[in-house]
Parts: C-alpha cells; structure tokens; sequence
C-alpha cells in the first residue's frame, strides 16, 4: 500500500512538471503546492528555549506573490494586529490606537514578534521559484533518507534576503524537506525543516516546520498549520487599506 | 449626551440584520518612579522639591460590538496616580497647585481633545488623583469603498514618532512610558477609499483646549489623503481648518532599498479671527532602517516655529523645542527583551533628552518595563520652562494585557 503510494505521489509530481532532470520544475512544483494561487492559513507558530516558550496564533491571507495580509489572533497583547504587504510596501496596523504605520522594507529581514522566522517569511514576500536560479548539486543522505539537493542563488535583480538558499527534496513527493539558507558570505545562518504532510483542497503542503538558527541550536521556532484553504475567495478590496483597518 | 445615546440606538437598531461579534481587550499597569528634580525648576519656577516618588495605576478597557457593515467601539481609560508632588502644601499666599512635575509624570493628560459629550472625570484631593475618560466611543459604517464614523475616534496617521506636524489629532507618545493609550477627539469623519492607491479622509470635529474650557467650540475641519504615487512613493497630503489657523501641508515617504526616509511639511496661517499670531512653519525629515534582524534605528529631525504671541503655558508642546534632532534605537538582546533608547536633542540651546526603556516579556501576556529619563545636557535657553522643568526619572512597570 505504501509503496503504491509512493509511486502514485511521485508520479503526480512528475506530471504536475516537476520534471526529474530540471531543477527549476521541482522548485516551481514544490511553490505550486504549497502557496498555490492565492490561500487562507491558520497557523499556531511556538518559540522555544530552554527556558521558555511563547505561543502565537495566526491567519494568514496570501495571494500570489504580490500581496499578504497578516492577523495575529492571539495572545492579548498582540491581538489584532495587521500587516499588509502589497508589492514593496508594507504597512502595519494597531487596532487598539487605530494607528497605521508603514514599514521600510528593510524591516522583511527583521525577525517576526521574536521568532527565527522574519517578516519575509511570514509575508512571503519572496519566491524560491521567480527570485532565485536553480540548479542540482549531488544528491545527499539525511537521515536515512536520499534527498535530491536543489542549489538556489538569488537573481541579480531580486530583493531577496538569502543569497543562497539549499533545498533538500524528496523523492519521493518532490516536495522541500529542509531549507538550508547562507548569508552573503557563504555561512549557514539557519535551517528550516518541514514534516507531516497533509492534503488541503488538492495541495500537498508540509503542515509542520522547524526553525533553527545556526548561532543557537537550543532554540527553536515551530509553526504547525492548523488549517489552509486554497479555494478561498478575496474580496478584490481584500488586500487595501480599508481591508487593513478593518478591526 | 442623551441625545448622542439616542443617536447611538437608532443607528444600531437601524444596522442589525447581520450576526453580532464582540471582542473584549485591555490592559492594566502598576508603576513606579523615583524623580529627581532640576535645579533651575526649583529656583526659577518655584518648584521647591528636591527627590519624590510617584505611583501610577491605570488600565484601559476595551469593547467592540461589530454587526455586518457596522461596529461600536469604545475604550475606557482610568488612572489613578499618588505622589506628595500633587500636594505641595500652602504658603503665605494660600493654597498652591500640583507641581508641575505631576503633569509631566501623567503625559499625556489630555485624553480627549475637547470633552464635547463630557466623558471624563477627574478628581485631584490631597496626594491623590484620580481620572476616569471614555476616551473611545464611535460608530463606523463601511459601504462599499466609503467608511463612516461618528462619535469620539482615534485620529492616527504620520509616520512622525517625536514630531509629527501633519496630525494635529494625536500627541506622539515617545515620551511618554505609558502605553495603549491615544488622544480621542469628537466629531465625524468621513473616509472615502479611491482606488487601491488612493484614500481621502475628512474630519469634522471638535477643537482642542487645556482643560476646564467650555466657551464656544470651534470647528476643526480637516482633510487627509495618502496617494501610493509608485510602488516607492507615498504622498500625504492634508489641508484644513484647525485650531483658528488655516493649515496645509503633507508627507512624502520614499521606500529606500533598506530604508524609508521621510519628510514632513506644515503651513499654519495667522488666527482666522484676527488675533494676533504668526505664520508658522514645521518640518522633519526622517530615516527609519532595520539594520539587522535585530537593530532598529530611526533619525527625526525639524523645525517647528513657536508663535511669538503665545506665551509659554499656552504652547502645546512639551517636547521637542524649536530646532530637535532624535535618534532612537530598539534592540533585541532576547526574543523577550528590547533595549530602546531614544536621545533627542535641542540644537539651538544644547539641551539634550535621554530616553531609556529594557522591557522584558514574561508570562504570555505580561511584561515588565524598567525606564529612566534624564536631561544629558543642559540647555542655555533661558526662556524654555520645559526644559527647566524636565526632571530625571528611574522607574519600574508591570503591564499585563487581556
């Protein structure tokens, strides 16, 4: 059963174009499935130290790779607030002083409510498959698993964060198991590892992910989908500022 | 008042045709400060104490009732602060006020422009004070593009965070270590959502005075747009009447590779009513950078021209003076503690301002704030009661956030 699966899987993969010997397919079928066209996320992302742990639910709104509203639902602190990215711009929403503020974009590389993940992240204002070039490097051997290994280096014209950014897929699905990202000097800064995938209206998406920054590996940032809907319709004001101040 | 309530029902009554949703939030915090007065307060502006402690409760409260297209919001806001600075004792020609030091300590005390529906209490005895503002308490109706509001809003808007000219709605709270809390003004506002690239608001409302003033309320009418011009570029514009001048200016926010930068610029004409007054000018500049993913910086710097009729009491302004550049930066030394420090300082006078804050997040919903404020430099303007007045502070908050 398992193995029909498996194959079943893998060729679904290969004929959505994820074509075994182009590296560029793999990325935008792994892209394909995950963001889709556009998709409602709840999310509960959970920061871990040894010490402590903090727990923040979310819903996230994204549509192709223009626009993405934010909402953080809780804790109390946070709740409610917004951001909204439509191409470059970015802005932030404080429902409780009805303040709006717009956000530099330099702001995409700062971390997102003291996670490992970044505002560019949580926004994804970028696209592994239109930002960066790929090609294959040798395939590697992670934890038992053989995973094909799909080097990305950022486009000369993209304002993207990683220079470079490795990606360990499986054979299995074609679908990304780790994401390795290197700052400007070829250092690995961080690693990012998905799991446990599940269906959501036909996507095959990793519903659980591990951030781990590479200057302290006692922490953690997890975020576990809850729920993502590929079917849902925005209203064409959904991405506004009227949209924004909302709540 | 009545009236505004019978308004208030109508308008619900009239919009309920859709599911009701509510949502309660709030916060509460206990602080302390331990304040240090300044020498020249004490012997210019008779402020004859040497160290004091102040303590502040106060907690904000928070209900929103939303129906289809419609939503009631309010927000009540209560304070209670002890000092023996509220209680200066008499002297041979009676009964003296707070010192001033109290109102500095209470930033912002002024939590509705002009009580027009008169929701506010407040109750000065002894070493006691006490205040009580629905400082929030709307009705907003959105229609297709439009969106309605009437009744006591929030204004915010401006990316000034020490100075912010455009919005005369608002005072910038970077001075101030209380939190969650925002100016309410009376009136209505009227926004119509052009385009996804351009919004206009306009604003009816009421004026702003110091306290206890109940004479003739002048209108404030008041416009504000934003027109995202490209992808870069946002322009805010703002004209109107506000405050018995004529008023016109905006902003222009360029979105830089890694930064935004930012300038501001406002006309305000002499008193329509002939009292005498002065052009006046404001303007800022601004630099807002994520360095790291940790470091944030921001650079304001400006010019607000003080009218030369005004006496000192009267100006509105607390900080910053005539000429003021500002750097602030916000570290990140854990996921749950920032680092803010923010100088500003008078380039005319010398005088420079310290701002410190370490706020550390414990509990998930509760944080623990220690602050210091000092004056680093001292000024040479011997006409600047504010910075007479500026003390040196060092204090401690407990927020917690429901």
């Amino acid at each position: 059963m398992f193995k029909k699966l498996l194959r079943k899987d893998f060729v679904l993969c290969v004929a959505l174009g994820a074509n075994v010997n182009n590296a560029d397919e793999w990325l935008k079928y792994a892209e394909k499935q995950m963001r889709g066209d556009r998709s409602r996320a709840e999310m509960v992302m959970t920061i871990q130290t040894p010490n402590w742990t903090r727990t923040l639910e979310i819903e996230s709104d994204v549509e192709g790779k223009k626009q993405a509203l934010s909402t953080i639902k809780s804790p109390a602190k946070e709740r409610g607030i917004r951001t909204l990215r439509i191409e470059n711009n970015m802005w932030n929403y404080f429902p409780k002083l009805k303040r709006k503020v717009a956000v530099s974009s330099s702001m995409l590389l700062a971390s997102w409510m003291g996670s490992d993940f970044t505002n560019d992240d949580i926004l994804k204002a970028s696209s592994m498959a239109e930002d960066y070039h790929h090609k294959f490097s040798s395939d590697e051997k992670v934890g038992g698993e053989t995973y094909k290994v799909i080097e990305n280096t950022a486009k000369t014209n993209s304002k993207v964060m990683w220079p470079k950014i490795m990606t360990y897929a499986s054979k299995k699905d074609c679908l990304p198991r780790i994401y390795k990202y290197y700052d400007k000097e070829g250092k690995l800064r961080r690693t990012l590892t998905f799991s446990d995938i599940k269906t959501f209206d036909g996507h095959k998406v990793p519903t659980h992910w591990e951030m781990v920054p590479e200057d302290d590996k006692s922490k953690k940032t997890v975020v576990d989908y809850k729920d993502i809907d590929f079917n849902v319709k925005f209203k064409p004001s959904h991405f506004s500022q009227k949209s924004l101040t909302d709540n | 008042m009545r009236l505004a309530l019978c308004l208030f029902i109508l308008l619900i009554g009239a919009r309920v045709h859709a599911e009701i949703e509510t949502d309660f939030s709030g916060n509460v915090e206990g602080q302390f400060r331990h304040s240090q007065n300044n020498e020249e307060a004490k012997e210019d502006l008779f402020q004859d104490w040497d160290t004091e402690n102040f303590r502040m409760l106060y907690g904000n409260i928070n209900g929103k009732v939303e129906f289809g297209d419609s939503r009631i919001e309010a927000n009540w806001f209560s304070r209670y602060s002890q000092s023996p600075l509220f209680d200066p004792g008499p002297t041979i020609f009676g009964e003296r006020d707070p010192y001033l030091a109290t109102r500095i300590f209470t930033f912002p005390n002024k939590l509705v422009a002009r009580d027009i529906f008169k929701l506010q209490h407040k109750k000065q005895e002894d070493e006691y004070q006490f205040e009580s503002v629905l400082n929030k308490l709307y009705y907003e109706w959105d229609y297709e593009g439009h969106r309605f509001m009437f009744g006591r809003m929030y204004v915010n808007y401006g990316l000034g965070e020490i100075f912010n000219p455009i919005n005369p709605f608002n005072q910038p709270t970077a001075l101030t270590s209380v939190s969650q809390v925002a100016q309410g003004n009376d009136g209505f506002s009227f926004t119509f959502f052009v385009d996804d690239k351009h919004t206009i608001q306009f604003l009816l409302l009421g004026d702003k005075r110091i306290e206890g003033y109940d004479g003739q309320i002048d209108k404030t009418l008041w416009a504000h747009g934003e027109y995202l011009v490209s992808d870069d570029l946002q322009l805010d514009y703002v004209i109107g009447e506000d405050q018995e001048r004529h008023k016109l200016g905006g902003q222009v926010s360029y979105q830089l590779e890694d930064a935004l930068v930012f300038t501001q610029v406002l006309y305000q004409s002499e008193n329509v009513k002939d009292e005498p007054s002065d052009h006046l000018w404001d303007i800022l500049v601004g630099y807002d950078r994520q360095m790291t993913a940790k470091w944030h910086i921001r650079f304001e710097g400006g010019y607000q021209k003080a009218d030369s009729f005004l006496n000192a009491e009267n100006l509105e302004r607390f900080l910053p003076t005539e000429y003021f550049v500002a750097l602030a930066n916000v570290y990140e030394i854990h996921p749950l503690v920032k680092l803010n420090g923010t100088v500003i300082n008078d380039i005319k006078s010398g005088f420079s301002y310290l701002i410190t804050k370490a706020t550390y997040n414990f509990y998930s919903n509760m944080e623990v704030e220690v602050f210091g404020y000092a004056p680093v430099s001292k000024g040479d303007d011997p006409e600047n009661i504010a910075q007479k007045l500026v003390t040196t502070d060092v204090g401690l908050a407990i927020r917690a956030f429901f």
